[in-house]
Order: C-alpha cells, then structure tokens, then sequence
C-alpha cells in the first residue's frame, strides 16, 4: 500500500532522510517510532505530498504521492499541529472537507459528532482547545472515508479517556473499512496496544521494520542466576545488554527466544526466568545499540 | 501513473473569497465614495457650481471626475492586501503544510488563488463603472468612453501588480519580508536608476544636477501607469474665462497592452516557482536559491554605493578636495559598508550571527572586488558618463543656463553647443578640479541641458571660475572661453533673452525704478516714472526708443552679458541699483520661452499643441550697468530720470546702507 524505497531528503548540508525504505501491507496499523530527530515528521511530510524526495521514490497504491490530487482524495492527514482556517468553525470545515474528499460522509460525521457532545459546532475551531481541536480532525478525517490515515502524534493533548475513545474509533474504522494506518508517536505504550507493525526510525533511516509479534518474540529479557560466577555465554547468543546485581544477572537477547532459552538452560543456571519485552523496552535496547543517547539512563 | 490535475478547486476558491470578501467590499466603499458619491455631491447643487460658470456640462464634469481618479496605486494597494491574504498559508509551517497534505495540487492552488483574487478586486472596479455608466446615461453619454477605460487602466493594473505580488510572495518564506519585496520590485528600476543618480550627482564630473533628469520610466509602473495610462483632457478658456473647447483624450493603450504581456509572463515565473518551491523553505528570508546571491549583491552593491557617496560628501563638506581624493574615499567607504552589508543580508537569509567563515569570506572578497571595478569604471568613465554628448540628431533642443537662460532649438545652434561641450570636456582634467585650483577666483555654476527627441534629458552642470581672473591657466580659458563667446553674442543674447520676436515687436509697457538717499531722513527714495498724462501712443514711442537703445547696447556687448565670475567686486562697482523692465508683445508671432521651454513647461518634441494655448507677450528684466550708455541716455532723454543722483551703483548702494565690502547685499 505504502513504499518507500531509497528515499534521501536534506535540508541544506543535514541528511534527513538517508537512502529510508518502509513499506506499510494494506489494512495495517503501522506505528512508526525514533528518538527526536529521526525524521518521522519529515517522511510523513513525504508521504503526504508536502515535500519533494531529493531521490527514491514514495509510491502509495502503486502511483507517487507528490502533487496527485486523486491519490490524496483517498488519503486523510492528522498532522502534530492541526490547520484550520481563521474564522472557520467546525461546519465550515466540514463543508471545505466535502469539497475536497469527493468520498465525505456527512452523516458519518454528525454521527461521529454525537461521540463528541463538548464540541460545539459553531464555535471558531481556532477557539476550541488542543484536545477539542484534535477531536475535530478526526471527526473531519475519518468522515472523509479515507484509504490511508496518516496520522502524526495522533493523541497528543487529549485526556486518557478521550485517547481511547480516539483510538477506538480508529480500530473501528479500520475493521470496518480496512483503511490503512500510518501513526507516528512517542507514546510507544498505546502503540503497542494498537499496531500490528512497527518500524522503528534513526538517524533518517528505518532500523527495524516488523510485525510487532515478531518484533516482540526477536527480543528476550532472560533473568538467570548461577551458582559461582556467570559462565561465558555461548557466541549464538547475541546479548545487547547485561546487567549483573550480585548473583542475578538480566540479558537482553536477540534472536529467536526459544532459542536462546536452550543455550542458557544448558549452562545449568540456578535460576532462569524468560520475559517477553515491551515495545519500549525494544525501542530503548534496539536504538541503544544505535549509541541513543538514554540508553544508560534508564538502568 | 501521475494524475491529471486541474486548474481550479471550487472548494478552495469559496474558501479565498470567504477570507477576503470583506476586504473586496471595503475597496468598493472607498471606489463608490471615489467616484459615484463624489460626483453626485458635486454637481448637487448644480446651478450654483463653478461649472455651469465658465460652461462646462455635467456630462464634461462626469469626464473630468474620472479624469481625477487613482488608478494604479488603488490597484497596487489591493492587489497586496488580497494576496497576502489568500496565499498566508505559504508563510506558516503548520498551515502550509497542512495545506499541501489536501488534494489540492499546487498548480489549482495558484490558479485557484488567482481567480479568487482577480474576482475580488474587478468586481468592485466593473460595479463601479456600471453605477458610473447608469450616472453617464442619465446626464450625458460622452464621458462613457472615459469610465470604461478607466476600468480597464484599473484592471490592467490589478494584473500587473498581481504578477510582481506573487513573484515577490513566491521568493520570500516570510509574509512581511514577501510584501517589502513586493513594494520593491513594484519600484526596482526607479530606486536603482536613483541609486546610480545619486552616487553620480556626488562623485561625477557634471553630474551635480543629474537627479533632475529622472524620468519615470515603463519599468516603473507605479509611476508609469498614472503619467501615461490615463483618462485625460484639455481645457481651453476664453480670456474670459468660459470654456472654449475641451479635449478628451484615452492614453496609453499600447502601454496598457506591454503591460498585460508582461504581467502574464511574471505570472508564469511566479506559478513556475511556486510549483518548484521546497516547502521546507517557509520562515526562510528567501525561499529560492538562485534569488540569494541577487539579493546579497544587489543589496550590497547599491547600498553601499549610495553609502560611499554620501560618505564622500560628507568628506567634501569639510573643505574643497579634488575629485580624485573624494573618489578614493567613497571607493573606500563603498568597500567597507559593501563587505558589511555583504555579512548582514547572510545574516537575514541564514537567519543566524554565525555566517562568518573562510568560504563566505571569499565570497565577500569575490564581491568586493567586482564591486571596486565597477566603481573604478566610473571614476574612470569607462561607462561614458561623464563625457556623454549626445549626436545633434538625437536632440530636440539644448539648454545652456548660467546668468540667463537660453534654449537652442536650429541645427546650427545645437551643432554649436555640442561642439562647445565637447570642446569643454576635452579639458576634464583642468576643469573639474577648480574648486581646489582656483580657490580664491570667484565662480559661478552653467548647466546645460538637452531634450532629446525621445523625451529622454540628459543634464550636466559644472563649476566654471572667471575666465579673466589672472590666476587661471591658458588650457581653462580655451575650455571655457567660447562658450562664453557664444553666449555673448549679440544676436544670440538678442534672440534667446529678449526673444523670438525682438526685431518684430512692440515694447507695450516700460519700468525704470530711480533710487535717491534723502539724508535728512536717512532713507532710500524709490519711484518709478508710469508717464500717466501721455497716451498711449507717446508711451510707447518712449518705450520703443529706450528699447533701441537697448539693443545697440547688445550690440556693443555692454548688456545681458553671461561671465563665469559669479559675485565678484567689480560687477558690484558696475551694476546698477535701478531695475529696468519691459515687456514686448507681437499678437501674430506666439512668443517661444527659453526659460518655460528650459524648465520643460511649455516645448515637448512629441506633444503638438494648440496655437490657442501659446503666449504672445514676455517681460523682460534687464540688469543694468554704468557702461549702458546708450540705454542711460535715452531712459533720461525720454523722462524715466531727471537727474544722475537717481541712479546708483550696487556699491554705492550698499556703502549708503552701511553694507560691508564683503557682504552680499542680496543676504538683506
């Protein structure tokens, strides 16, 4: 549904985006993750057509985003800083909508309005608060019956109860439409509960790139504790972190866990104990390989 | 595949003009006052009005009203206020990125925000011409022709200032540099002909009165448009002051129709740059690339040049210094302020302090020395400044102004200026410094001036000195000296100071003021001899034999003589207090001004004018001297003065008045 393939942007002599492959299946959620500076906005800035790829291509339905106004009818963007027109209240928008997205479901919106009782309707959407104002993009988004939702910090500024709202309509539109979602966010927490794939963003290139099952079942956390000093470690097992406390130590282990369970158990530890990671977990030991600049911080 | 994408989103378009609908409304208002309202109110009381006075109608007051209206300032205003209305979102991360992310592609956007523009600021323009048509149909129809033309100079205009608004938005990323930009190129070809103007009039050799020959130029349409698109007329009046005819008139087509071409063309650039723009660029000072280094040079250059002028003027006003020593410190000065200016615009466009680096330095000393060649190219005249003479068959008529002024229209006379001034500037090097050679010799300043046959005027002045001071060189006097010659002809002084009509006139009025010092009151008594018992005959057989002898005074060289001594003494121990004037008249032959035509308030070489509006009549006021023997006589002869105590010297004037030698009287 989405390719990204090579795709090199700068800004001046500063690498944006350096030679970044991604590639979103149709119908999946597909959260996008990096540290501050790894160029999310700027390749959902690319892949909403606003900006011009230096080189590669960025191809959604087999045709390039750039200046296709009927491939962007079937899109819908929720930007981190939401544009409404000055004056504009919540019906003038909704009618620009219907001019611009040739598929806009008035009653679905006004449906989806009831979910929203605190907006009113007449108010300046400029007027309304962060929260309310996001709550008006999606209102305006998913009644533009969209293909792709592209979505940046999605639920940033709303209320926890507010957040699942949000993320339930999404779920919902996306079970019933089958409309594929790119959401970049930090709060990876959310993401993990939402998205099936995951890709995982530094330095202008994408590091992983998985299903988060498979992206969950890549990384292992063992405990083990041994009855003298640690054995060393067969070289199979590749170990992106270790930390010892007495007796007690705690590996990060890539690889397949099972695995490694076996190699471990062999050593005949005393104690041993196999966790899955969190998508947190994974972003913090995947980028602190990457030299992250917290990586040491959170130990 | 890419997709087809058209010129134009209605959704879009109902957005731009629910954004600057009220400012359409407002420009209406302030046209409907303008032009309906305004017109109404003045002929409502119509009997009563100036109008019906001296004849004119309400159909010609209808024309000469829209004659009055703005045009292109009105367009320009609007045209900006509207742009950077509908284009904002070009100048805000947020909005032009969200913008963007609709599907809009930008070649609608553009189109799309041209459409909403042109339609708010036309519609108020045809509203207007429709009230105004309804207003012409009611009075009288012949001022139709004019509302209509007015409305196009007005639309025409839109387009235009439309095209340089959205080039100058399209090269910003800031909306307010986007609009200083936009009132610049709306005047670039002025300022920089001003820029190099004034740099001229402060370091060139005759440049000192080039500021007067500006000329606004097509280049310059804010100018432009309103001198030479326009409705207009020519009123002639009786001498009674009732109307006798007027002319109606509808100029500039051809202009408005460049106009158009080019408007059309910058409205490509414009969309050309719009579709290439980064987005990425938006807070930028100048969004395109290629536009950086134009306006870091551009700035640097011109700035620095009017700055290293006014440096050397500065430098000039502590003393007299040569030209070369005043050159060497505007080059100096232009260098210093150029490599500032250089360092401050990569400030403004990289929006950081932290511009100075080996690469930029390079790029700074790469500049500075173009920049130093071309003001060394104009020290050196290498652009033919200075030494400019146009060919006799360019020019339409030449002017030469010191004490008098006089214009040269036949072929001989202008052959002869010409060859005068280029006699004159083969000198240059002699005369330019003479403020610093010839310190102490008194001087004076000649100008002279040609109109060329295509309205073009190309002015130089000089500071000449006393060709008889003993302290001037052989090479000044040869430079300087036929011209005076010239000057001083007496056929010539009789032609162009008395008059076309000098040998075909008669002397229709006559004043001669006598001066006595009463010593019991010490005071000046003035009077003036009106010869009210005579007839009129007997008056002016005595004006015609004062003028007589006038003349033969010019022949003998002793009147309306040009010197290049300026206020010297002994023009204070010859020139007489006691003013004489007069006036000659031919009611047949019109009366050609060499001062009117000088000051280009009569002779326009593309206008042909009306017999009606010629003059056929001028006085004259002559300047006398000790040695007017001729004229002396016969004023006494005829009555003016009884006795030689009624005519004094400026010097015995001034020791009467306890005038110091040194002083000027004329500062009293």
């Amino acid at each position: 549904m989405i390719q990204v393939n090579n795709v090199t942007k700068k800004f001046g002599d500063f690498p944006a985006l350096d030679g970044l492959n991604m590639h979103v299946e149709r119908g999946a959620i597909y959260g996008l993750v990096g540290p501050n500076g790894a160029g999310k906005s700027t390749i959902i800035r690319h892949l909403c057509g606003v900006y011009k790829q230096d080189a590669g291509e960025i191809l959604i339905e087999g045709q390039p985003v750039f200046e296709n106004e009927l491939l962007k009818q079937k899109m819908a963007i929720i930007p981190d800083d939401i544009f409404f027109f000055l004056q504009a209240n919540t019906k003038d928008m909704m009618k620009f909508y219907k001019n611009m997205y040739p598929k806009f479901d008035e009653k679905l919106f006004f449906k989806i309005a009831e979910c929203f009782p605190e907006i009113n309707m007449k108010k300046m959407v400029r007027s309304l608060s962060k929260g309310m104002q996001k709550q008006v993009a999606f209102m305006l988004a998913i009644a533009s019956r969209p293909e792709v939702m592209i979505l940046d910090e999605p639920v940033d500024g709303l209320d926890p109860v507010m957040r699942r709202q949000v993320w339930s309509l999404i779920m919902s539109d996306v079970a019933e439409t089958g409309v594929t979602v790119l959401v970049s966010s930090h709060n990876l927490r959310e993401l993990e509960d939402v998205c099936d794939h995951v890709g995982i963003m530094n330095h202008g290139k994408l590091l992983i790139e998985r299903s988060l099952d498979d992206l969950q079942t890549s990384i292992t956390k063992v405990q083990v504790a041994f009855e003298g000093e640690m054995p060393e470690l067969p070289e199979e097992i590749q170990v992106l972190k270790k930390i010892s406390n007495g007796r007690v130590h705690t590996l990060i282990v890539k690889g397949e866990p099972r695995a490694a369970e076996q190699r471990i158990a062999a050593l005949n530890p005393l104690l041993m104990d196999v966790l899955p990671l969190t998508l947190e977990e994974i972003f913090i030991y995947e980028l602190g390989g990457e030299d992250y600049a917290v990586k040491d911080i959170i130990f | 595949m890419q997709s087809k994408t058209s010129f134009f989103n209605k959704g879009l378009y109902k957005k731009n003009i629910s954004r600057t609908w009220i400012a359409g409304l407002l420009y209406l208002i302030i046209l409907l006052l303008l032009m309906p309202v305004s017109y109404i109110i003045s002929i409502a009381d119509w009997d009563n009005t100036y109008f019906v006075d001296v004849g004119i109608s309400k159909g010609m007051c209808l024309f000469m009203h829209i004659a009055d209206m703005p045009t292109a300032g009105l367009a320009a205003f609007i045209v900006i206020v509207l742009s950077a209305i509908t284009f904002w979102y070009l100048f805000y991360k947020r909005d032009t990125y969200m913008m963007h992310a609709f599907p809009i592609s930008r070649k609608s956007a553009y189109f799309t925000g041209m459409a909403s523009i042109l339609t708010v600021a036309v519609i108020p323009v045809v509203v207007v011409s429709i009230i105004m048509t309804i207003i012409a149909l009611t009075v009288d129809t012949i001022a139709l022709a004019g509302i209509w033309y007015w409305a196009l100079i007005v639309i025409v205009s839109t387009v235009l200032f439309l095209s340089i608004a959205m080039f100058a938005l399209m090269v910003s990323g800031q909306l307010i540099t986007g609009i200083v930009f936009y009132g610049i190129f709306v005047m670039l070809y002025y300022l920089m002909e001003l820029a190099f103007r004034i740099t001229s009039s402060m370091l060139l050799f005759g440049m000192g009165a080039s500021l007067q020959s500006q000329r606004v130029r097509i280049l310059s349409p804010l100018q432009f448009i309103p001198g030479n698109c326009k409705v207009d007329y020519v009123a002639r009046y009786t001498d009674s002051g009732y109307l006798r005819t007027l002319v109606m008139k509808l100029e500039g087509a051809e202009y408005l129709a460049i106009y158009f071409v080019a408007a059309l063309v910058l409205l490509t650039v414009s969309f050309l740059l719009y579709k290439y723009k980064k987005l990425e660029t938006v807070h930028d000072f100048i969004a395109v690339p290629f536009m950086k280094p134009v306006f870091t040079i551009g700035m640097a250059f011109f700035i620095s040049m009017v700055a290293g002028a006014f440096v050397s003027g500065m430098y000039e006003a502590t003393g007299n210094h040569t030209y070369g020593s005043k050159f060497a410190v505007a080059i100096i000065s232009s260098i210093i302020i150029g490599a500032i200016i250089f360092f401050a615009t990569q400030m403004m466009i990289e929006k950081t302090i932290r511009v100075f680096s080996a690469k930029k330095a390079m790029y700074c000393a790469g500049y500075s020395v173009a920049a130093l060649a071309v003001l060394l190219c104009l020290r050196f005249d290498v652009f033919k400044v200075e030494n400019k003479v146009p060919k006799a068959s360019e020019v339409a008529w030449v002017g030469i102004e010191s004490q008098y002024t006089m214009v040269f229209t036949s072929e001989d006379e202008i052959n002869t200026a010409i060859s005068l001034h280029k006699n004159f500037l083969a000198d240059k090097k002699e005369l330019r410094d003479v403020n610093v050679k010839y310190e102490d010799v008194s001087g004076t300043f000649f100008t002279i001036k040609y109109k060329l046959k295509n309205g073009d005027t190309i002015t130089r002045q000089y500071q000449v000195v006393d060709t008889e001071s003993p302290d001037v060189s052989a090479e000044y006097v040869a430079a300087t000296q036929p011209i005076l010659d010239f000057l001083n002809n007496p056929t010539i002084i009789k032609e162009h100071v008395i008059g076309n009509i000098w040998d075909d006139c008669h002397v229709r009025d006559m004043y001669f003021n006598t001066v006595t010092y009463d010593d019991v009151h010490n005071q000046f008594n003035y009077y003036t001899e009106y010869f009210m018992n005579l007839s009129e005959y007997e008056r002016m057989q005595k004006y015609e034999k004062v003028y007589q002898a006038l003349l033969k005074d010019i022949d003998d060289g002793k009147v309306f003589r040009t010197t290049f001594s300026g206020y010297s003494m002994e023009n204070e121990t010859k020139s007489l207090y006691n003013d004489l004037s007069f006036t000659v008249l031919n009611g047949d032959v019109p009366y050609f001004s060499d001062v009117d035509t000088f000051y280009e308030e009569q002779y326009d070489p593309r206008t042909k004018y009306d017999s009606d509006g010629q003059r056929y009549e001028q006085s004259i006021y002559c300047s006398l001297n000790i040695d007017c023997k001729n004229t002396l006589k016969a004023l006494k002869d005829e009555g003016f003065y009884y006795s030689d105590d009624q005519v004094i010297t400026w010097d015995e004037y001034d020791k009467l008045m306890g005038y110091s030698e040194y002083e000027d009287p004329e500062a009293y």
